[in-house]
């Protein structure tokens, strides 16, 4: 499915662009809570969250980079906020002030349904940064929602119930 | 097993391009009675309405991620109400971590699909969840 294409789709891409910017705006006071206050680990997980939202619509209208951004953005937010040195979160801030700044760009040119324009904001090396920037972070697993504050471990009869219900 | 047109669903995402996707996505499949909500908080008194009214919903199809009330949280509670523990339950998620998809599981999910996905998988997935009730 490519909407993106579908002249008869422009009204859900419209759509996808307004909700977009509202929630670039949501993510642009989370990295200043952030940037005030290094520490605040929640900011950064809800800014995971949010450009989470955005990442699941772009993939769907097929807006590939701005999913893509999303994403590196979406496994940065998660996985800085689960770890305690403070220069590297300022980093990560500011590299995500910078990703914001080229997302809203993004979404404009995808309004105008401008593609040339897209070409030229030089998309792929800003990926290249945040891959890099992502890969600081590897040795942590969460990179999505947080279910439970303390994770358990199955127990057995939790397993046995598991395997039933997939029909094992 | 065939399934009615006018089966009950409520289609439950925060974000409007994904609703209208997939209300458009039921549409072309052939159902004709879709309702949305915009988060988990808002469909569930829908759905406990529905209930009282005589008319409950017959499908839900929800967003894992949502402001409020995630799609996960709407499931435990549909689950813990007498009646609804068998309600048909699609969860949608952006990517699926293998943690929280044994957590969904365990909530009791029908199925899952993952974004994005074509009209035709999401009537493959609908197939498999009322086929096998």
């Amino acid at each position: 499915m490519n909407i993106l294409n579908d002249p008869s789709m422009k009204e859900i891409v419209d759509d996808f662009c307004t909700e977009a910017d509202n929630l670039f705006n949501q993510l642009e006071n989370s990295l200043t809570i952030i940037e005030a206050d290094p520490t605040n680990r929640k900011e950064l997980e809800k800014f995971g969250q949010v450009i989470d939202r955005i990442m699941g619509a772009a993939k769907s209208i097929g807006a590939t980079e701005i999913a893509t951004f999303c994403e590196l953005g979406k496994v940065i937010g998660y996985k800085s906020s689960q770890v305690k040195e403070l220069p590297l979160i300022e980093v990560v801030t500011a590299v995500l002030f910078d990703s914001l700044h080229m997302l809203r760009k993004m979404n404009q040119s995808l309004r105008d349904g401008n593609e040339k324009c897209m070409g030229q904001l030089n998309t792929k090396a800003f990926a290249t940064r945040l891959n890099w920037l992502s890969e600081k972070f590897k040795d942590i697993d969460r990179a999505s929602c947080e279910i439970e504050t303390k994770p358990t471990n199955l127990n057995q009869s939790s397993i046995d119930e598991l395997m039933k219900t997939l029909g094992l | 097993m065939a399934l009615k047109a006018d089966i009950k669903i409520l289609v439950v995402d925060d974000m409007s391009t994904m609703r209208k996707i997939i209300k458009n996505m039921l549409t072309q499949i052939g159902f004709t009675n879709i309702t949305e909500a915009d988060d988990g908080a808002t469909a569930w008194p829908m759905i406990e309405n529905a209930i009282k009214d005589g008319k409950p919903y017959e499908f839900i199809v929800s967003d894992w991620n949502m402001p409020q009330m995630s799609g996960l949280d709407l499931l435990k509670n549909i689950r813990s109400t007498p009646g609804m523990e068998k309600l048909p339950f699609l969860m949608i998620t952006a990517e699926a971590e293998q943690g929280n998809v044994v957590i969904a599981v365990k909530a009791g999910v029908s199925n899952f699909i993952v974004k994005p996905f074509s009209a035709q998988v999401l009537k493959e997935k609908i197939d498999r969840i009322f086929n096998n009730k």
